[in-house]
């Protein structure tokens, strides 16, 4: 069985927000919805010794995802290759699972009733296709990839580079790493 | 939604393969199409600029394509200019009424009273350029001025051809000048990422601190405008310090002795005052270009939009490639020239149509030669006895367009009195906007060739409605002057009534009496098969050769000068440039002052303290485009200017508040972006800004005044690039401050 993730490279993202486009647009999201808002820390410091860090968010596809244990209905699944994500017949929009977030990555939609969030664009992957962020960063900032799979690229990096995750101590178990400088 | 859903929409999809037409990367898309329409676009994932890539913008392509917003059929003014009423028209009413007046304008004030401005590849150039010459005028231009195009004469002045393409894969050095890839050019960025991690050193010089700036090895944030001072003394480090390539110069060189005594006073010491950087720093950055070879300079806009300043720093920036052996070699900058194995852009326009009195008529061409027929005559002379072909003469042989809204405005040198504009907004995108505008209201005719109602268009007398990206087949060749090509085909006809601009020219063309014999081609497929049936591929059409091919890589050649030689009068690269020598100028680059500063006029810095850059582009917009679009606006809602920290203090402006920005042509309003990011005595504002929400009538046009950064630029004669006549964005001076309810009344 597969265990997706993803790695976000921050020494590549320049903050261009393409993939926070790619992904409104291809999943055809309302408007004051984002499921890929990139933050950019700084620039800091005093000029000219100044720095910033571009920073990707997303939902973290936790392990032990707080949402889905939220969640009265079971609109709120976890599949077994670690996606997390909301069957909207069951989603009664009672928005317990975007107080449980600790990332923000639950969106209630107002017109719909229900809670969106990122799939992992997990029909693309059915398809063994990238989620379309991944597949629009000009910068290979974005690193998807199965960590059951000794030989992916996210499976090295993880095990290969220093990585930090978002939050760690809350023991979510998210499954987002992130290579800072 | 439920498991595995959505996957049917695709199902018999046929997919075509187009191009991004959003910015000069021209990125590749695959689009799919069902039943004629345009269902879905992504990123091709085989095409080698972008890798199935795409920015903000490129995934707008599909909204872009049927935008509720785009103008669909042709439009004729009725009532009052600016007034916004327009009935529709057919597409024979538009263009037989436009012939006529063509014809008249023609008869009453000669062929040079039409003027003609184009987009951002947005245009068939090569067609417009080719109906100007079966016109008699020689008054068509770009924005070419402020992108490339004097980069271009100048290097190919001194080299030849310029050498336009960095081998950056064995590279070890890139020098990012003024160019900023990380906001404007993500595929190119992709690539310095990647060569970096591999060791490829990277300097970036920019007053501000940018993505790219983020990422290099070296960010030398001089004062905007002084770069031919670090240029100098950059020369001087490496001539003085020994660390140039002796073979290079014996072989490949002439001047070399000249140059050295001529840099010789141009000290790191001598430019730190003027550039505002450390003199160690200075050294160090030069040492880091001229041992880490081979290595590049990459091109950016910033050397092209400094006005007075920016020639020089073009010609002494120029000499560092070759004083270093940076030209051809495996690593550096190639200089491939142009193409040889099919037809060019140059070769489509019937330049020899345009009679000689014609050409000494183009407006600018008495002031500024190297961009009109003067410089570019000469030029093109040496080239096609070398190359055995000329650079395209759209861009680089262009009337200067201040001059020509001069000639609207006042009839001097002579009357302009039809202007034809397409794809481009340049109420929005050229220099001094309050001279643009008065153009604009005071021209005789104007016919706007446009995909929305900007502001300039909502002065037009005709709108015509214009094919995008997906609708038309388009060739990338790097303006006509690469030696390759990257094509591209229509995913679906024009929808509408929307034309490609081929069409348009032609059929303006054919009514006008020209005769079908000068457009022997029915449309862009045949004219772009006619242009690369030469290839010997084995296709039968250009759809084909998009189908089977997709783009032509001629083998790699280094040192191509060696069976080549360099098209320069010498037959040598010319450290003291008898060309520009010929053409008036000092053969080599000469100290020049920013374009205003405290020394050549203290009383004007004394009112306007602080030193204004603008034009460099922010994601997610393009030039004035892309305002208008909900799904890229809310990422920038309103326009913002840099200020420093400390400076924002003093003068009590905090974050996000709206302040003025005001040089002696006029003020404009942003908003505050307050941060360490940018030199204390540095003010950068962001280009293009209109407010497409207000609709663009008058007297508001769409705010087309208020927060536009063009209010507060220079396009006078004696600020421009004596080259080439370049206006000036950058190194102007201006004062900041706080709006408040008081100093708003008097208005903009």
């Amino acid at each position: 069985m597969a265990r997706y993730a993803m790695v976000m490279d921050t020494r590549r993202c320049i903050g261009c927000q393409s993939c926070t486009v790619a992904c409104k647009i291809n999943n055809e999201l309302p408007l004051d919805i984002i499921y890929n808002p990139v933050f950019t820390d700084g620039p800091k410091g005093s000029f000219p010794h100044v720095q910033r860090t571009d920073i990707p968010m997303m939902c973290m596809h936790c392990e032990d995802p707080p949402c889905v244990h939220a969640c009265p209905t079971g609109a709120s699944i976890q599949r077994e290759d670690g996606i997390v994500w909301v069957d909207d017949s069951k989603c009664v929009g009672c928005k317990a699972c975007v107080m449980a977030c600790p990332y923000g990555a639950r969106h209630p939609n107002e017109v719909t009733g229900t809670v969106m969030k990122c799939d992992f664009c997990k029909d693309r992957v059915a398809e063994g296709e990238r989620p379309w962020c991944v597949k629009t960063c000009h910068q290979g900032a974005r690193i998807f990839g199965d960590l059951d799979d000794v030989n992916s690229e996210v499976f090295k990096l993880v095990n290969g580079e220093r990585t930090v995750r978002l939050l760690d101590e809350l023991g979510t178990g998210p499954c987002v790493y992130y290579i800072m400088d | 939604m439920g498991e595995g859903s959505k996957v049917s929409l695709l199902e018999g999809a046929e997919i075509k393969k187009s191009a991004c037409y959003f910015c000069h990367n021209n990125c590749g898309l695959n689009a799919y199409v069902k039943n004629g329409k345009v269902v879905k676009v992504e990123g091709d994932d085989n095409y080698p600029i972008n890798n199935g890539g795409l920015c903000s913008r490129g995934n707008m392509n599909f909204k872009f394509h049927d935008h509720p917003d785009r103008i669909n059929y042709p439009l004729k003014r009725v009532g009052k200019r600016g007034d916004g009423n327009y009935e529709r028209i057919t597409w024979d009413q538009a263009l037989d009424e436009i012939a006529g007046k063509l014809t008249r304008i023609k008869s009453e004030f000669g062929a040079e009273a039409l003027a003609t401005a184009g987009g951002t590849l947005r245009t068939d150039d090569w067609a417009r350029r080719r109906f100007m010459n079966l016109y008699g005028s020689p008054n068509g231009f770009h924005n070419a001025h402020l992108c490339w195009i004097p980069t271009f004469m100048i290097e190919t002045a001194i080299y030849g051809w310029c050498p336009f393409e960095p081998d950056l894969a064995n590279s070890r050095c890139a020098v990012m000048w003024g160019h900023n890839p990380g906001a404007s050019a993500m595929p190119e960025m992709r690539h310095f990422s990647d060569f970096q991690k591999k060791g490829m050193k990277l300097i970036v010089v920019d007053p501000r601190y940018t993505e790219t700036a983020s990422k290099a090895d070296i960010w030398l944030p001089l004062r905007p405008g002084s770069d031919i001072a670090l240029a100098l003394a950059w020369l001087n480090v490496i001539i003085w310090e020994g660390l140039y390539n002796q073979e290079f110069l014996d072989n490949c060189c002439t001047g070399f002795d000249e140059l050295a005594q001529h840099v010789a006073e141009y000290t790191p010491e001598w430019a730190a005052s003027k550039t505002w950087l450390d003199p160690e720093q200075i050294r160090e950055s030069a040492r880091m270009y001229a041992t880490n070879t081979p290595g590049n300079i990459v091109w950016g806009v910033a050397l092209d939009q400094s006005g007075k300043s920016g020639g020089v720093a073009t010609h002494a920036r120029a000499l560092l490639r070759a004083v270093t052996g940076n030209i051809d070699a495996p690593g550096s900058d190639l200089m491939g020239g142009p193409a040889q194995d099919f037809i060019t852009d140059e070769e489509m326009e019937a330049n020899d149509l345009l009679p000689e009195e014609q050409k000494l008529k183009q407006l600018g061409a008495d002031k500024f030669p190297l961009l009109t027929w003067p410089g570019y005559g000469k030029i093109a002379a040496i080239t096609k006895q070398v190359w055995g072909k000329a650079p395209t003469a759209e861009w680089m042989c262009e009337a200067h367009p201040p001059t020509v809204w001069e000639a609207i405005t006042t009839g001097k040198p002579y009357p302009v009195k039809g202007l034809i504009s397409l794809a481009t907004n340049p109420l929005n995108s050229y220099g001094d906007s309050k001279k643009v505008l008065a153009a604009l209201r005071a021209v005789d005719f104007h016919v706007s060739v446009e995909y929305w109602m900007t502001p300039s268009a909502g002065l037009a007398d005709y709108i015509l409605p214009a094919a995008s990206a997906l609708e038309r087949p388009i060739i990338t060749s790097t303006y006509g002057c690469a030696d390759f090509l990257l094509a591209s085909q229509r995913a679906v006809q024009p929808m509408y009534e929307r034309h490609d601009d081929f069409t348009f020219w032609r059929e303006l063309s054919l009514r006008m009496g020209h005769g079908k014999e000068n457009w022997p081609w029915k449309n862009l497929e045949e004219a772009n098969f006619y242009r690369i049936q030469s290839l010997g591929y084995e296709v039968n059409s250009y759809d084909e050769f998009v189908e089977k091919q997709r783009f032509h890589f001629p083998e790699r050649e280094y040192y191509k000068y060696g069976s080549v030689g360099f098209a320069t009068p010498s037959g040598k690269i010319e450290l003291a440039s008898s060309t520009l020598a010929d053409l008036g100028f000092s053969a080599m680059p000469t100290y020049q002052t920013p374009v205003e500063n405290e020394d050549d006029d203290p009383e004007l810095a004394k009112e306007f303290p602080l030193v204004l850059t603008t034009g460099g582009g922010v994601m997610p917009f393009h030039h004035s485009e892309f305002f208008n679009i909900k799904e890229l606006r809310f990422l920038r809602p309103e326009p913002h200017m840099l200020i420093n920290n400390e400076t924002a203090a003093e003068l009590g402006i905090e974050k996000e508040d709206w302040v003025w920005i005001e040089t002696k042509r006029g003020r404009i309003k942003q908003k505050a972006d307050v941060s360490p990011a940018i030199h204390p005595r540095v003010i950068f504002t962001e280009r293009g800004w209109w407010y497409p929400e207000r609709g663009a009538k008058d007297p508001d046009l769409g705010g087309v005044l208020e927060s536009n950064c063009n209010v507060l630029t220079s396009t006078e004669d004696k600020d421009c690039d004596q080259y080439g006549g370049s206006w000036a964005n950058r190194g102007l001076l201006c004062k900041v401050y706080k709006v408040t309810e008081a100093n708003t009344k008097g208005g903009l």
